[in-house]
């Protein structure tokens, strides 16, 4: 796999690309801003992009932007975004194109090699990654009559994992049950919330988020 | 004839005294109200035609001197000093400087002058014509016969010449009358138009409060994002590069046990570069030393380790609220920043004071001088800093040195 990574601050940057190097990732390109990320994609068409949120010059979404930029220039490039926080309102801007491959997670996920790589492999794959942390933030906004109230627990739990951007089989392998079961629960699921069962993929977690900001 | 002469005498005398008095205020007047008449309309002419405001501050500093000058005037006949208030002229440029002139202090000052300029020449015209009069009259009989004839004269016979008796005493009593009350009158009308009315220091007060915070809030604001970047490009990522390296070793323990341990030491270091940081981040909120060992002991701290040799006088400094010491600990940190950096000095100096509750800072140095606000961000950051605080921050540094920056901070008691 041949990735490039645009991160501002040098010891990050370092390290991310000795980790991925480690893993065997092929790093082409290590920036620190926007512009040189987009030059780097449109010169090493990359399998994936791994882009900071802040980037220099504003420090404050430049990274993000730059991210939407490269997706319009290059539909379906995989972008994983990382930030030191999350906010519902980036994610949108990410996941606001139809296409998936996009991924957007806690910049201190990368220390669990083995979950950043599957996510970053899922992103590649044209999958979607979004952080727990954002998930959790939208699903503790939940108003008296919301159809939320009535999942169980674990229909909850799946809930979330569909939301992260989980599919079937996975979800089954980290709840530890049979992928029958994550299928039954996920009926349930849209039978209650009133969602249409025959998304997949990338549009059943657009499907899901809807929900879940409504 | 006995008891009403006797009145009569005391009646002289006092108006007399009385008269004394008012003469030299009413006379005086008659110079500035002379000028007043042609001014008032210049000044309004000036503005109707637009070009006025060009000259605007010159025409408001020739107004409030002329204000100034009746005030003192007026406070000397009555012994009673009028006080007065102006903002304080507008730095910057002229445009700048037009809507704090056209204020309402600057509409009565020209209000008085309306007015003085009347009643100070037709009282003064007054004040200098009876006595003169009554004198012309007293002396014609000694006169008249010489005029020559044709000339004019209105007495031209000895008759004439001693009808004019009563018409001295007659001009006497007026003067001795008129005088003085004209001069109160002019003297309370003075009062009334060039006495600030009494919200107006209030006004000001409320306007420099409500500067000062929002230039509170400015500094909040800046300090927060301050603390946030420092948080997020220091702590956060230093933290997350633990993270990392810890992943990295994990993933070597795993394949090859012998490769890790240069991969712990890794994240170790970074671990101590994340608390290194957040000791830096702490320490720019409020550093503790202020707390410990109070602002003289903190500020010793920077001028202990300032490259240019400095001394610390704190002589009568007494404890101030956390808020006002610690911003007085950053101003003395950044003018002694901007002392190594930009100074030249040699030596330097910080004194410290408490004074009517203020909480003075003066920064010293025998540098080169020639400091400017705008060159560096140091100096307009003190004074947003203390100006936050209510404070004033005064520079003078004129070139070739000393270079003096002197703040004070209300302490808040």
């Amino acid at each position: 796999m041949r990735v490039v990574i645009a991160e501002d601050d040098a010891l990050l940057r370092e390290g991310l690309v000795l980790l991925l190097a480690n893993e065997g990732i092929e790093v082409r390109a290590a920036v620190d801003n926007g512009d040189d990320l987009l030059a780097a994609i449109s010169a090493e068409r990359p399998d994936a992009a791994i882009v900071d949120v802040r980037l220099p010059p504003s420090f404050t979404d430049e990274g993000l932007r730059a991210a939407v930029e490269a997706r319009r220039r290059l539909p379906r490039l995989p972008i994983l975004v990382l930030s030191a926080y999350v906010e519902d309102s980036y994610a949108t801007d990410l996941l606001a194109d139809d296409a998936g491959g996009v991924g957007y997670l806690l910049k201190e996920r990368v220390g669990r090699v083995e979950k950043f790589l599957d996510a970053l492999h899922r992103v590649v794959d044209g999958g979607t990654v979004l952080d727990p942390e954002v998930v959790a933030q939208l699903m503790v906004r939940r108003r008296a009559d919301d159809p939320m109230r009535t999942l169980t627990p674990r229909e909850r739990e799946v809930l979330a994992l569909m939301a992260e951007g989980y599919a079937n089989g996975a979800i089954a392998e980290q709840l530890s049950v049979s992928e029958t079961a994550v299928s039954k629960h996920i009926g349930n699921i849209f039978a209650k919330l009133g969602l249409q069962p025959t998304d997949t993929g990338h549009r059943r977690v657009l499907a899901v988020l809807a929900h879940l900001r409504s | 004839m006995g008891m009403s002469g006797r009145r009569f005498g005391a009646w002289l005398l006092a108006s007399l005294r009385a008269t004394r008095r008012a003469l030299p205020y009413l006379v005086g007047g008659i110079p500035g109200s002379l000028v007043a008449l042609v001014y008032v309309p210049v000044f309004v002419l000036c503005l109707l035609l637009g070009f006025g405001y060009m000259m605007l501050p010159a025409l408001v500093r020739f107004l409030r001197w002329r204000a100034r000058v009746d005030r003192r005037r007026t406070a000397r006949f009555t012994g009673d000093p009028i006080p007065q208030s102006y903002d304080p002229p507008a730095e910057g440029r002229w445009g700048e400087q037009v809507p704090a002139l056209l204020v309402p202090a600057t509409f009565r000052d020209l209000y008085w002058l309306f007015v003085h300029g009347w009643t100070g020449s037709v009282f003064g015209l007054l004040a200098i014509g009876l006595p003169l009069s009554a004198i012309n009259a007293v002396a014609v009989p000694f006169y008249w016969w010489a005029m020559p004839a044709g000339s004019g004269h209105p007495v031209t016979s000895w008759v004439g010449a001693l009808s004019m008796v009563p018409v001295a005493a007659a001009c006497a009593v007026l003067a001795l009358m008129l005088v003085p009350r004209c001069a109160r009158w002019e003297a309370t009308l003075a009062r009334k138009r060039l006495v600030p009315p009494p919200d107006d220091e209030l006004t000001r007060r409320v306007a420099e409060l409500t500067a000062s915070r929002a230039a509170a809030l400015e500094a909040h604001g800046a300090e927060l994002r301050r603390i946030e970047r420092d948080l997020h490009d220091g702590t956060q990522n230093r933290l997350v590069a633990v993270m990392m390296q810890l992943g990295i070793a994990e993933r070597a323990l795993r394949r090859d046990p012998e490769t890790a341990l240069p991969l712990v030491l890794r994240a170790q270091n970074a671990a101590g570069d994340a608390l290194g940081e957040l000791r830096n981040v702490v320490r720019s909120i409020y550093p503790p030393v202020l707390a410990e060992r109070g602002l003289d002991g903190a500020v010793a701290g920077l001028v202990a380790r300032c490259p240019v040799p400095c001394t610390l006088t704190a002589d009568g400094l007494r404890r101030a609220p956390a808020a006002v010491e610690s911003a007085a600990y950053f101003t003395v940190a950044e003018a002694l920043t901007n002392v190594a950096k930009h100074s030249g000095a040699e030596r330097a100096e910080v004194r410290l004071s408490t004074d009517h509750g203020l909480l003075v800072i003066e920064v010293i140095d025998d540098g080169h001088g020639g400091a400017a606000e705008d060159a560096g961000t140091g100096l307009v950051g003190i004074r947003r800093r203390v100006a936050a605080f209510d404070g004033r921050t005064e520079l003078s540094s004129p070139p070739g040195g000393p270079t003096v920056l002197r703040a004070e901070l209300p302490c808040g008691s």
